[in-house]
Protein backbone atom coordinates (compact mmCIF):
# COMPACT_ATOMS: atom_id res chain seq x y z
CA UNK A 1 0.00 0.00 0.00
CA UNK A 2 1.03 3.37 -0.94
CA UNK A 3 -0.23 7.24 -2.24
CA UNK A 4 -0.19 7.52 -5.60
CA UNK A 5 2.48 9.31 -7.22
CA UNK A 6 1.53 12.18 -9.49
CA UNK A 7 0.80 10.62 -13.00
CA UNK A 8 -0.91 8.20 -11.03
CA UNK A 9 -2.94 11.01 -9.46
CA UNK A 10 -3.49 12.77 -12.46
CA UNK A 11 -5.32 9.16 -14.52
CA UNK A 12 -7.02 8.87 -11.34
CA UNK A 13 -8.44 12.63 -10.78
CA UNK A 14 -9.07 13.15 -14.78
CA UNK A 15 -10.99 9.50 -15.06
CA UNK A 16 -13.15 10.60 -12.15
CA UNK A 17 -13.75 14.10 -13.01
CA UNK A 18 -15.14 13.06 -16.36
CA UNK A 19 -17.84 11.91 -14.80
CA UNK A 20 -18.30 14.19 -11.50
CA UNK A 21 -16.51 17.59 -12.87
CA UNK A 22 -15.65 19.95 -10.33
CA UNK A 23 -16.89 18.12 -7.50
CA UNK A 24 -14.31 15.86 -7.33
CA UNK A 25 -12.82 18.85 -4.79
CA UNK A 26 -15.27 16.83 -2.37
CA UNK A 27 -14.04 13.71 -2.17
CA UNK A 28 -10.60 14.99 -1.44
CA UNK A 29 -11.65 17.61 0.75
CA UNK A 30 -14.04 16.17 3.40
CA UNK A 31 -15.80 18.09 6.06
CA UNK A 32 -16.80 15.27 7.74
CA UNK A 33 -13.63 12.81 8.15
CA UNK A 34 -9.80 13.06 5.84
CA UNK A 35 -10.38 10.54 3.44
CA UNK A 36 -7.89 9.56 0.72
CA UNK A 37 -6.45 7.64 -2.06
CA UNK A 38 -4.29 4.50 -1.85
CA UNK A 39 -2.81 2.06 -4.53
CA UNK A 40 -2.71 -1.79 -3.25
CA UNK A 41 -1.61 -3.89 -5.96
CA UNK A 42 -2.53 -1.94 -8.82
CA UNK A 43 -5.99 -1.29 -7.33
CA UNK A 44 -6.88 2.17 -6.08
CA UNK A 45 -8.48 2.16 -2.59
CA UNK A 46 -10.74 5.39 -1.55
CA UNK A 47 -9.83 4.87 2.10
CA UNK A 48 -10.53 7.11 5.25
CA UNK A 49 -7.64 8.15 7.03
CA UNK A 50 -8.68 6.36 10.42
CA UNK A 51 -8.64 3.15 8.11
CA UNK A 52 -5.64 3.97 6.52
CA UNK A 53 -3.53 3.88 9.28
CA UNK A 54 -4.68 0.84 10.57
CA UNK A 55 -4.20 -1.07 7.48
CA UNK A 56 -0.43 0.48 7.40
CA UNK A 57 0.51 -2.73 10.14
CA UNK A 58 -0.92 -5.34 7.53
CA UNK A 59 2.13 -6.42 5.01
CA UNK A 60 1.52 -6.30 1.66
CA UNK A 61 0.71 -9.60 0.00
CA UNK A 62 -1.55 -10.02 3.19
CA UNK A 63 -3.85 -7.01 2.70
CA UNK A 64 -6.57 -8.31 0.57
CA UNK A 65 -8.84 -5.22 0.59
CA UNK A 66 -9.05 -1.49 2.45
CA UNK A 67 -12.06 1.49 2.26
CA UNK A 68 -13.55 1.08 -1.20
CA UNK A 69 -12.11 0.24 -4.32
CA UNK A 70 -12.46 2.73 -7.10
CA UNK A 71 -10.79 1.04 -10.16
CA UNK A 72 -7.65 -0.38 -11.49
CA UNK A 73 -4.33 0.44 -13.45
CA UNK A 74 -3.88 -1.40 -16.19
CA UNK A 75 -0.15 -2.66 -17.32
CA UNK A 76 -0.39 0.06 -19.99
CA UNK A 77 -0.50 2.37 -16.89
CA UNK A 78 -4.47 3.30 -17.92
CA UNK A 79 -7.19 3.51 -14.76
CA UNK A 80 -10.24 1.44 -15.12
CA UNK A 81 -12.85 2.72 -12.81
CA UNK A 82 -14.59 -0.12 -11.05
CA UNK A 83 -18.41 -0.55 -10.37
CA UNK A 84 -17.56 -0.12 -6.55
CA UNK A 85 -17.12 3.63 -7.14
CA UNK A 86 -20.70 4.06 -7.71
CA UNK A 87 -21.52 4.68 -4.93
CA UNK A 88 -19.46 8.06 -4.32
CA UNK A 89 -19.78 9.35 -8.61
CA UNK A 90 -23.50 8.69 -8.40
CA UNK A 91 -23.74 11.40 -5.69
CA UNK A 92 -21.72 14.24 -7.05
CA UNK A 93 -22.42 13.11 -10.87
CA UNK A 94 -22.88 15.62 -13.11
CA UNK A 95 -24.54 14.04 -16.27
CA UNK A 96 -27.56 11.52 -15.45
CA UNK A 97 -29.52 9.17 -17.68
CA UNK A 98 -32.54 7.81 -16.11
CA UNK A 99 -33.78 4.40 -18.30
CA UNK A 100 -36.88 2.58 -18.44
CA UNK A 101 -37.71 -0.22 -16.25
CA UNK A 102 -37.59 -2.46 -19.43
CA UNK A 103 -34.37 -1.34 -20.63
CA UNK A 104 -32.79 -2.16 -17.20
CA UNK A 105 -31.97 -5.66 -17.51
CA UNK A 106 -30.47 -5.32 -20.44
CA UNK A 107 -28.44 -2.90 -19.33
CA UNK A 108 -27.31 -4.48 -16.13
CA UNK A 109 -26.62 -7.94 -18.26
CA UNK A 110 -24.09 -5.49 -19.74
CA UNK A 111 -25.19 -4.35 -22.88
CA UNK A 112 -25.11 -0.74 -24.16
CA UNK A 113 -28.23 1.68 -23.46
CA UNK A 114 -30.48 2.23 -26.50
CA UNK A 115 -32.16 5.27 -27.13
CA UNK A 116 -35.97 3.08 -27.11
CA UNK A 117 -34.77 2.47 -23.19
CA UNK A 118 -33.65 6.27 -22.24
CA UNK A 119 -36.48 7.49 -20.14
CA UNK A 120 -34.78 11.11 -19.20
CA UNK A 121 -31.39 12.51 -19.78
CA UNK A 122 -29.90 15.49 -18.33
CA UNK A 123 -30.16 18.50 -20.73
CA UNK A 124 -26.79 19.94 -22.99
CA UNK A 125 -24.64 16.46 -21.85
CA UNK A 126 -21.82 16.25 -24.61
CA UNK A 127 -20.72 13.58 -26.38
CA UNK A 128 -18.21 11.30 -24.97
CA UNK A 129 -19.49 12.46 -22.08
CA UNK A 130 -19.17 10.22 -18.70
CA UNK A 131 -22.87 9.63 -17.32
CA UNK A 132 -24.39 8.05 -14.50
CA UNK A 133 -27.29 5.71 -15.48
CA UNK A 134 -30.10 5.38 -13.52
CA UNK A 135 -33.56 3.62 -12.74
CA UNK A 136 -36.40 6.02 -13.28
CA UNK A 137 -36.96 5.63 -9.34
CA UNK A 138 -33.34 6.86 -8.99
CA UNK A 139 -31.41 4.39 -7.83
CA UNK A 140 -27.97 4.46 -9.76
CA UNK A 141 -27.38 1.35 -12.04
CA UNK A 142 -23.94 1.78 -13.59
CA UNK A 143 -22.07 4.40 -15.38
CA UNK A 144 -21.19 4.93 -19.59
CA UNK A 145 -20.36 7.16 -22.19
CA UNK A 146 -22.62 8.81 -24.45
CA UNK A 147 -22.23 8.07 -28.23
CA UNK A 148 -24.46 11.05 -29.05
CA UNK A 149 -24.79 14.50 -27.33
CA UNK A 150 -28.34 15.35 -26.02
CA UNK A 151 -29.37 17.45 -29.09
CA UNK A 152 -28.42 14.64 -31.33
CA UNK A 153 -30.00 12.00 -29.82
CA UNK A 154 -33.58 13.08 -31.17
CA UNK A 155 -32.40 12.57 -34.74
CA UNK A 156 -32.08 8.75 -33.83
CA UNK A 157 -34.03 5.84 -34.11
CA UNK A 158 -34.86 3.57 -31.50
CA UNK A 159 -32.61 1.11 -31.87
CA UNK A 160 -29.32 3.32 -31.87
CA UNK A 161 -27.11 3.21 -29.11
CA UNK A 162 -27.02 6.22 -26.70
CA UNK A 163 -24.62 4.87 -24.05
CA UNK A 164 -21.71 2.96 -24.36
CA UNK A 165 -21.85 0.53 -21.10
CA UNK A 166 -18.78 0.89 -18.78
CA UNK A 167 -20.12 -0.58 -15.64
CA UNK A 168 -22.95 -1.71 -14.22
CA UNK A 169 -24.20 -3.31 -10.76
CA UNK A 170 -24.46 -6.86 -12.47
CA UNK A 171 -20.55 -6.89 -12.60
CA UNK A 172 -21.10 -7.55 -8.43
CA UNK A 173 -22.57 -10.86 -9.62
CA UNK A 174 -20.30 -11.34 -12.41
CA UNK A 175 -16.88 -10.29 -11.50
CA UNK A 176 -17.21 -11.26 -7.96
CA UNK A 177 -13.97 -12.10 -7.35
CA UNK A 178 -11.73 -9.83 -9.19
CA UNK A 179 -13.85 -6.75 -8.88
CA UNK A 180 -12.45 -5.82 -5.29
CA UNK B 1 72.05 21.41 67.49
CA UNK B 2 72.91 19.58 64.05
CA UNK B 3 69.56 19.22 61.91
CA UNK B 4 71.96 19.15 59.18
CA UNK B 5 71.67 15.59 58.92
CA UNK B 6 67.59 15.10 59.98
CA UNK B 7 67.70 17.73 56.65
CA UNK B 8 69.71 14.89 54.27
CA UNK B 9 67.77 12.36 55.27
CA UNK B 10 64.52 14.11 54.50
CA UNK B 11 65.56 15.88 51.62
CA UNK B 12 66.44 11.84 50.38
CA UNK B 13 63.35 10.53 50.88
CA UNK B 14 62.13 13.79 48.07
CA UNK B 15 63.55 13.85 44.76
CA UNK B 16 65.31 17.11 43.34
CA UNK B 17 62.55 19.75 42.40
CA UNK B 18 65.56 21.14 39.77
CA UNK B 19 65.22 18.08 36.57
CA UNK B 20 68.37 17.72 34.79
CA UNK B 21 68.58 16.63 31.87
CA UNK B 22 70.65 16.11 28.44
CA UNK B 23 68.64 18.29 26.06
CA UNK B 24 66.17 20.29 28.45
CA UNK B 25 62.64 19.34 28.12
CA UNK B 26 60.29 21.16 25.56
CA UNK B 27 57.07 23.11 27.79
CA UNK B 28 54.20 24.02 26.17
CA UNK B 29 52.54 25.59 29.22
CA UNK B 30 49.68 26.89 27.22
CA UNK B 31 48.40 23.41 26.50
CA UNK B 32 49.80 21.98 29.58
CA UNK B 33 51.84 20.01 27.22
CA UNK B 34 55.93 18.41 27.97
CA UNK B 35 57.85 16.84 25.22
CA UNK B 36 61.00 14.71 26.17
CA UNK B 37 63.32 15.18 23.06
CA UNK B 38 66.03 12.89 25.03
CA UNK B 39 67.07 9.82 23.32
CA UNK B 40 65.45 6.27 25.57
CA UNK B 41 68.58 5.20 27.97
CA UNK B 42 68.21 1.44 26.50
CA UNK B 43 69.83 -0.07 29.91
CA UNK B 44 67.60 1.05 32.07
CA UNK B 45 64.57 0.71 29.82
CA UNK B 46 65.16 -2.69 29.33
CA UNK B 47 66.19 -2.91 32.91
CA UNK B 48 62.52 -1.94 34.00
CA UNK B 49 60.67 -0.86 32.27
CA UNK B 50 58.10 0.56 34.67
CA UNK B 51 60.68 2.46 37.22
CA UNK B 52 62.03 3.96 33.64
CA UNK B 53 58.78 5.03 32.41
CA UNK B 54 57.42 6.49 35.83
CA UNK B 55 60.58 8.10 36.28
CA UNK B 56 60.88 10.03 32.72
CA UNK B 57 56.85 11.07 33.72
CA UNK B 58 57.52 12.42 36.73
CA UNK B 59 60.42 14.24 35.38
CA UNK B 60 58.16 15.93 32.73
CA UNK B 61 55.14 16.57 35.76
CA UNK B 62 57.79 18.31 37.68
CA UNK B 63 58.67 20.75 35.24
CA UNK B 64 55.56 21.55 34.16
CA UNK B 65 54.24 21.91 37.72
CA UNK B 66 57.24 24.07 37.81
CA UNK B 67 56.39 26.35 35.28
CA UNK B 68 52.98 26.62 36.31
CA UNK B 69 54.04 28.08 39.45
CA UNK B 70 56.07 30.63 37.77
CA UNK B 71 52.94 32.24 36.19
CA UNK B 72 51.65 35.13 37.11
CA UNK B 73 48.33 34.59 39.33
CA UNK B 74 44.84 36.17 40.14
CA UNK B 75 42.89 35.57 43.24
CA UNK B 76 39.85 34.32 42.98
CA UNK B 77 37.10 32.40 45.48
CA UNK B 78 38.29 29.26 44.81
CA UNK B 79 42.32 29.98 45.40
CA UNK B 80 44.60 31.23 43.12
CA UNK B 81 44.31 30.71 39.57
CA UNK B 82 47.67 30.98 37.59
CA UNK B 83 47.53 32.34 33.56
CA UNK B 84 48.50 30.15 30.73
CA UNK B 85 49.94 31.94 27.90
CA UNK B 86 48.97 31.40 24.65
CA UNK B 87 50.30 28.07 23.16
CA UNK B 88 53.44 28.17 21.35
CA UNK B 89 53.30 24.35 19.66
CA UNK B 90 51.67 24.88 16.44
CA UNK B 91 49.15 21.81 15.86
CA UNK B 92 48.12 20.84 12.15
CA UNK B 93 44.60 21.24 11.37
CA UNK B 94 41.67 18.74 11.79
CA UNK B 95 39.76 19.45 8.88
CA UNK B 96 40.66 19.75 5.01
CA UNK B 97 41.01 22.75 3.88
CA UNK B 98 37.87 24.98 2.87
CA UNK B 99 37.32 24.88 -0.83
CA UNK B 100 37.01 27.81 -2.24
CA UNK B 101 33.37 28.75 -3.20
CA UNK B 102 32.69 29.08 -6.89
CA UNK B 103 32.53 32.63 -7.86
CA UNK B 104 29.14 34.54 -8.53
CA UNK B 105 27.84 36.08 -11.71
CA UNK B 106 29.29 39.00 -11.60
CA UNK B 107 32.78 38.01 -10.13
CA UNK B 108 33.18 35.81 -13.10
CA UNK B 109 32.02 39.06 -14.80
CA UNK B 110 34.43 41.10 -13.39
CA UNK B 111 37.53 38.55 -14.07
CA UNK B 112 36.99 38.76 -17.53
CA UNK B 113 36.95 42.46 -17.67
CA UNK B 114 39.81 42.75 -15.57
CA UNK B 115 37.02 44.79 -12.91
CA UNK B 116 39.04 45.13 -9.42
CA UNK B 117 36.63 44.94 -6.29
CA UNK B 118 36.24 48.45 -4.62
CA UNK B 119 35.72 47.93 -0.82
CA UNK B 120 32.85 50.81 -0.26
CA UNK B 121 33.10 52.54 3.30
CA UNK B 122 30.22 51.48 4.91
CA UNK B 123 29.84 55.52 6.24
CA UNK B 124 29.55 58.61 4.16
CA UNK B 125 29.83 62.01 4.90
CA UNK B 126 26.55 63.76 5.13
CA UNK B 127 26.32 67.52 4.43
CA UNK B 128 24.22 68.56 5.79
CA UNK B 129 23.99 66.99 8.83
CA UNK B 130 27.74 67.56 9.36
CA UNK B 131 28.52 64.10 10.53
CA UNK B 132 29.35 60.74 9.11
CA UNK B 133 26.31 58.40 8.44
CA UNK B 134 25.03 54.66 7.52
CA UNK B 135 25.45 54.13 3.92
CA UNK B 136 22.39 51.97 4.51
CA UNK B 137 20.96 50.27 7.53
CA UNK B 138 19.53 52.28 10.18
CA UNK B 139 19.46 55.76 9.57
CA UNK B 140 21.24 55.06 5.95
CA UNK B 141 21.76 57.74 3.39
CA UNK B 142 19.51 55.66 0.87
CA UNK B 143 16.23 56.60 2.69
CA UNK B 144 17.32 59.84 2.24
CA UNK B 145 14.58 60.33 -0.09
CA UNK B 146 11.77 58.70 1.91
CA UNK B 147 12.37 61.00 5.09
CA UNK B 148 13.46 63.89 3.37
CA UNK B 149 9.82 66.38 4.67
CA UNK B 150 9.32 67.87 1.42
CA UNK B 151 10.05 66.27 -2.21
CA UNK B 152 9.83 67.78 -5.67
CA UNK B 153 7.45 66.33 -7.95
CA UNK B 154 6.74 66.54 -11.80
CA UNK B 155 4.07 68.99 -12.62
CA UNK B 156 2.88 66.49 -15.24
CA UNK B 157 2.55 63.72 -12.14
CA UNK B 158 -0.16 61.98 -10.99
CA UNK B 159 -2.54 63.11 -8.64
CA UNK B 160 -2.40 60.37 -6.21
CA UNK B 161 0.96 60.05 -7.06
CA UNK B 162 3.17 59.67 -3.92
CA UNK B 163 7.36 60.47 -4.00
CA UNK B 164 7.74 58.32 -0.82
CA UNK B 165 6.31 55.24 -1.94
CA UNK B 166 7.59 55.57 -4.91
CA UNK B 167 11.26 56.15 -3.72
CA UNK B 168 10.56 53.25 -0.85
CA UNK B 169 9.28 50.85 -3.57
CA UNK B 170 12.25 51.50 -5.99
CA UNK B 171 14.72 50.54 -3.02
CA UNK B 172 13.01 47.54 -1.75
CA UNK B 173 13.02 46.25 -5.31
CA UNK B 174 16.45 46.56 -5.83
CA UNK B 175 16.30 44.69 -2.05
CA UNK B 176 14.18 42.20 -3.86
CA UNK B 177 16.84 42.00 -6.71
CA UNK B 178 19.74 41.35 -5.03
CA UNK B 179 18.38 38.29 -2.86
CA UNK B 180 16.95 37.06 -6.08
CA UNK B 181 20.50 37.57 -7.71
CA UNK B 182 22.31 35.64 -4.13
CA UNK B 183 19.58 32.93 -4.30
CA UNK B 184 20.95 32.58 -8.12
CA UNK B 185 24.14 32.62 -7.11
CA UNK B 186 23.57 30.35 -4.05
CA UNK B 187 21.93 27.15 -6.80
CA UNK B 188 24.41 27.95 -9.41
CA UNK B 189 27.18 26.87 -6.95
CA UNK B 190 25.42 23.76 -5.54
CA UNK B 191 24.97 22.48 -9.29
CA UNK B 192 28.44 23.69 -10.08
CA UNK B 193 30.42 20.73 -10.70
CA UNK B 194 34.31 20.75 -11.39
CA UNK B 195 35.60 19.72 -15.06
CA UNK B 196 36.79 16.57 -13.69
CA UNK B 197 33.81 15.62 -12.22
CA UNK B 198 32.00 16.72 -15.25
CA UNK B 199 34.10 14.71 -17.88
CA UNK B 200 33.31 11.15 -15.34
CA UNK B 201 29.78 11.96 -15.36
CA UNK B 202 30.40 12.45 -18.88
CA UNK B 203 32.21 9.20 -19.35
CA UNK B 204 29.73 7.47 -17.84
CA UNK B 205 27.06 8.71 -19.53
CA UNK B 206 28.52 7.23 -22.82
CA UNK B 207 29.35 3.93 -21.55
CA UNK B 208 26.09 3.18 -20.11
CA UNK B 209 24.77 4.22 -23.31
CA UNK B 210 26.93 2.63 -25.36
CA UNK B 211 26.46 -0.67 -23.39
CA UNK B 212 22.92 -0.71 -24.56
CA UNK B 213 23.18 0.26 -27.98
CA UNK B 214 24.32 -3.97 -29.72
CA UNK B 215 21.27 -5.31 -31.16
CA UNK B 216 20.28 -7.81 -28.15
CA UNK B 217 20.26 -4.10 -26.15
CA UNK B 218 23.54 -5.52 -24.14
CA UNK B 219 21.67 -8.55 -23.25
CA UNK B 220 24.87 -11.19 -24.60
CA UNK B 221 27.39 -8.97 -24.81
CA UNK B 222 30.88 -10.45 -23.91
CA UNK B 223 31.04 -9.70 -19.92
CA UNK B 224 34.44 -7.78 -19.03
CA UNK B 225 36.36 -8.64 -15.87
CA UNK B 226 35.83 -6.13 -13.14
CA UNK B 227 32.09 -4.84 -14.97
CA UNK B 228 29.43 -3.31 -13.00
CA UNK B 229 26.49 -3.61 -13.33
CA UNK B 230 24.08 -1.27 -14.77
CA UNK B 231 21.43 0.31 -12.14
CA UNK B 232 18.25 1.73 -13.68
CA UNK B 233 16.62 4.94 -12.06
CA UNK B 234 15.21 3.92 -8.28
CA UNK B 235 11.71 4.45 -8.40
CA UNK B 236 10.56 6.57 -5.34
CA UNK B 237 7.50 6.85 -3.73
CA UNK B 238 6.13 8.94 -0.80
CA UNK B 239 6.08 7.56 2.63
CA UNK B 240 2.42 5.83 3.43
CA UNK B 241 2.21 8.00 6.23
CA UNK B 242 2.41 11.54 5.60
CA UNK B 243 0.42 14.02 7.28
CA UNK B 244 -3.20 13.79 5.51
CA UNK B 245 -3.29 17.34 5.18
CA UNK B 246 -0.27 17.92 2.95
CA UNK B 247 -1.41 14.78 0.94
CA UNK B 248 -4.95 16.83 0.50
CA UNK B 249 -2.51 19.76 -0.53
CA UNK B 250 -1.09 18.19 -3.38
CA UNK B 251 -3.95 16.22 -4.56
CA UNK B 252 -5.88 19.88 -4.83
CA UNK B 253 -2.73 21.07 -6.57
CA UNK B 254 -2.67 18.36 -8.86
CA UNK B 255 -6.35 18.48 -9.51
CA UNK B 256 -5.93 22.18 -10.16
CA UNK B 257 -3.39 21.73 -12.62
CA UNK B 258 -5.72 19.26 -14.43
CA UNK B 259 -8.38 22.19 -14.53
CA UNK B 260 -6.34 24.37 -15.82
CA UNK B 261 -4.94 22.19 -18.52
CA UNK B 262 -8.71 21.18 -19.54
CA UNK B 263 -9.57 24.95 -19.31
CA UNK B 264 -6.77 25.96 -21.92
CA UNK B 265 -7.87 23.08 -24.54
CA UNK B 266 -11.85 24.37 -23.74
CA UNK B 267 -10.49 27.28 -24.76
CA UNK B 268 -9.21 26.42 -27.58
CA UNK B 269 -12.29 25.10 -28.86
CA UNK B 270 -14.32 27.79 -27.23
CA UNK B 271 -16.81 26.32 -25.26
CA UNK B 272 -17.12 26.55 -21.06
CA UNK B 273 -19.14 23.21 -19.00
CA UNK B 274 -19.89 25.87 -16.68
CA UNK B 275 -22.18 27.99 -18.53
CA UNK B 276 -24.07 26.56 -22.01
CA UNK B 277 -23.09 29.76 -24.27
CA UNK B 278 -25.17 28.33 -27.05
CA UNK B 279 -28.30 27.97 -25.04
CA UNK B 280 -27.79 31.27 -23.23
CA UNK B 281 -27.27 33.03 -26.31
CA UNK B 282 -30.62 31.67 -27.44
CA UNK B 283 -32.21 32.38 -24.61
CA UNK B 284 -31.22 35.88 -24.01
CA UNK B 285 -31.83 36.97 -27.80
CA UNK B 286 -35.29 34.78 -27.56
CA UNK B 287 -34.21 32.63 -30.67
CA UNK B 288 -32.67 35.57 -32.74
CA UNK B 289 -29.05 34.81 -31.99
CA UNK B 290 -26.24 36.71 -30.95
CA UNK B 291 -25.80 39.27 -33.13
CA UNK B 292 -29.26 40.16 -32.77
CA UNK B 293 -28.66 40.64 -28.71
CA UNK B 294 -25.03 42.46 -29.52
CA UNK B 295 -27.47 45.16 -32.25
CA UNK B 296 -29.94 45.75 -29.27
CA UNK B 297 -27.42 46.21 -25.86
CA UNK B 298 -25.46 48.36 -28.53
CA UNK B 299 -28.56 50.66 -29.35
CA UNK B 300 -29.51 51.01 -25.19
CA UNK B 301 -32.19 49.72 -23.05
CA UNK B 302 -35.11 51.62 -23.96
CA UNK B 303 -34.86 50.98 -27.35
CA UNK B 304 -34.02 47.00 -26.71
CA UNK B 305 -37.46 47.09 -24.74
CA UNK B 306 -39.04 48.75 -27.84
CA UNK B 307 -37.43 46.04 -30.13
CA UNK B 308 -38.44 43.33 -27.47
CA UNK B 309 -42.38 44.15 -28.05
CA UNK B 310 -42.25 43.45 -31.94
Amino acid sequence: MRPLTEEESKAVFTKLANYIGKNLIHLIDRKDEPYCFRLQKDRVYYVSESSMRLSISVARPNLVSLGTCFGKFSKSGKFKLHITALEYIAQYAKYKIWIKPNGEMPFLYGNHVVKAHLGRITEDTPEHQGVIVFSMNDVPLGFGVTARSTVDTRKLDPTAIIVFHQADVGEYLRDEETLF
Amino acid sequence: MDVSNILASHAAKFQSIAVEKDTPLDVDTGLLTVTDLNPVDEDSYKDNLEEYLQSTARDGIQTLIASLYALPTRASPDGPLAQLPPPTTHLPRAKPLPKPKPPTKWERFAAAKGIQKKVREKKVWDEERQEWVNRWGRDGKNKEKEEQWITEVKANADVDYDPVKAARDERKSRVAKNERQRLQNQARAQTALTDREERKKEIERTLATSRVSTASMGKFDKKLEGEKKMRGVKRKFEPTEVPIEKEKETSLAILSKIDGDARRSRKEKGGDDVLNVRKAIRTASRGRGGVALGRDSGRGGARGKRGGKR
